[in-house]
């Protein structure tokens, strides 16, 4: 089964006076975990994305749409990136979203993948 | 007995083996559900005028697991389940209608459905419900009648947390033990709400009382299943006491009498000796926790069922300890009231007033308490406005007898 973990950060902590220091702390942890998945064979692939400043939100309202500056919600926690994990169960997804490094506040959410052709 | 009457106490007896033991087998609660539920009425059908199996827990998981079997073979659309759980067609294709021979050794696996039922990522609330449900069996009108919630709305609730355990593919293993701690508090947290909502009304009509006995059933089970963990026994001691006093909590007319003015004649000896030697074990693994700390204060008091007198010094040390582990109010206005008896109705009432909070003024037990000590200090006026104040906060019927009756007492 994949999951997918995202990582809600708050953007503003690697802004901060320690901001370096935490940014290269985290990356760092990064790292390891995605060295760990590596070393306990769990297929994986993830990105980092760009602050939420640089989102631009397309919302839609029963066929019309407008675009908007910013991310879908204003939030103090920011989707920061993501992973998509293959492992057996939600236990052992929960387990590893445990392990994904967040400075401060925050919050990871993890979510089953729908599979591809499967029925509804 | 009624031969019905006694397969129907015999179904409900055996249930929680064969769920547990289905749900293992086919991953699915809905069809270990559903398969307990056909088994029962045929045993209901055919146990009506013969005598009883010696072994209905293997009677029934028999029948279960051959309707089960047998709609999955008519039901195309649950082939994914038959795959994901490696099972084997039977090779017994026979009548499930036919089932003379049983198997008596059903694999326990009560505990792993506990937590399947209680896994943190359902809500606390729905996983409660789930395994009142699942469980114990107990049907969803009552559970609904329990939450106060209209039984549509419970019945979703349910649907919607079976949905999350398939879904999400919430694992139908026992967790490993490096993650018991975190899963058995979620456990003890939903057995907890089902303890507080079978105890939170003194003259609970039926649908809370029966639930306390489930309850009792559940926390029992937990603490033969896991009886090295000091808090399981502790809460299952718990709940034991409470469970003792259930026939003292109520007067002839259905008004509430307080903990302290029970008949102590009335409480149940056989519980509380139970739940005593529940609580030495605990003891004896040397680690205490909340629920052991409220069995020891349920303890302290049972001990007026032997004549001896309460010791209230004791139950302030122990909400003293509580309220170090738990905060809150309750804790800290019941610690005010047993100060009361120590130290006199003033200590006590100090106490109270010290507390703070922006919810008090909207929380009935501070009024009922108030009025409580403001009345044994003589201040008839400030405990009349007291207790109306809690009266004004939708009281359940035996509290409300209880509130008014003193209220007339302070007016006297």
């Amino acid at each position: 089964m994949q999951y997918m973990l995202m990582i809600h950060e708050d953007e503003s902590i690697y802004a901060g006076p320690d901001g370096e220091a935490i940014l290269a702390d985290t990356l760092a942890k990064h790292m390891a975990l995605a060295e760990a998945w590596v070393a306990a064979g769990v297929p994986f692939s993830g990105e980092r994305l760009k602050p939420s400043a640089t989102a631009t939100t397309i919302r839609w309202n029963h066929g019309s749409h407008q675009l908007h500056d910013g991310a879908y919600a204003e939030s103090h926690e920011e989707l920061g990136g993501f992973y998509i994990i293959t492992v057996d169960d939600l236990d052992q997804a929960l387990e590893w979203a445990k392990r994904i490094p967040v400075p401060g506040k925050g919050s990871v959410e993890v979510r089953p993948i729908w599979p591809m052709g499967a029925e509804g | 007995m009624d031969a019905r009457g006694g397969a129907g106490a015999a179904i409900i007896a055996a249930r929680p083996v064969v769920v547990a033991a289905l749900a293992a087998r086919f991953r699915d609660l809905d069809l270990a559900e559903d398969g307990f539920a056909d088994a029962s009425e045929l045993a209901l059908r055919q146990f009506a005028h013969h005598p009883l199996p010696a072994n209905m827990a293997g009677w029934l998981h028999v029948a279960a697991r051959r309707r089960i079997i047998d709609r999955l073979r008519r039901d195309a659309r649950l082939v994914r389940i038959v795959e994901q759980s490696g099972l084997e067609p039977e090779a017994d294709a026979e009548e499930p209608d036919a089932v003379s021979d049983f198997d008596p050794r059903i694999p326990d696996e009560r505990l792993r459905l506990i937590f399947i039922c209680c896994h943190p990522a359902i809500a606390p609330d729905a996983r409660a419900a789930l395994t009142l449900r699942v469980v114990c069996g107990v049907p969803t009108e009552r559970i609904a009648a329990a939450f106060l919630m209209a039984v549509p709305a419970m019945y979703q609730r349910l649907t919607r947390a079976k949905a999350k355990i398939r879904e999400a593919q919430v694992p139908f293993e026992t967790p490993p033990q490096h993650l018991w701690g975190e899963r058995l508090a979620a456990v003890l947290t939903t057995l907890e709400i089902g303890y507080a909502l079978a105890y939170q009304d003194a003259g609970s009509s039926e649908p809370t009382a029966d639930l306390g006995l489930e309850v009792l059933r559940l926390a029992a089970m937990l603490a033969e299943l896991v009886p090295g963990d000091p808090e399981v026994l502790g809460l299952a001691a718990l709940v034991q006491l409470a469970e003792s006093r259930r026939a003292a909590r109520i007067d002839r007319d259905g008004c509430m009498v307080p903990l302290s003015e029970q008949d102590a004649a009335r409480w149940d000896a056989a519980l509380i000796a139970s739940a005593a030697t529940l609580m030495e074990q605990a003891a004896a693994l040397g680690c205490s926790g909340p629920y052991q700390v409220m069995a020891a204060l349920h303890l302290t008091h049972a001990r007026r069922r032997n004549g001896q007198r309460t010791d209230w010094q004791a139950i302030v040390r122990l909400y003293d300890v509580l309220l170090m582990m738990r905060p809150g109010a309750v804790v800290a206005i019941n610690r005010a009231l047993a100060l009361a008896q120590v130290e006199g109705p003033r200590a006590g009432f100090d106490a109270l007033e010290a507390l703070q909070g922006p919810a008090l003024d909207r929380y009935r037990p501070w009024h009922a308490a108030r009025a409580y000590l403001q009345a044994a200090m003589g201040d008839m006026a400030a405990a009349r406005a007291s207790y109306r104040a809690a009266l004004a906060l939708n009281p359940p019927r035996a509290e409300r007898l209880y509130l008014e009756a003193a209220f007339r007492e302070t007016s006297a």
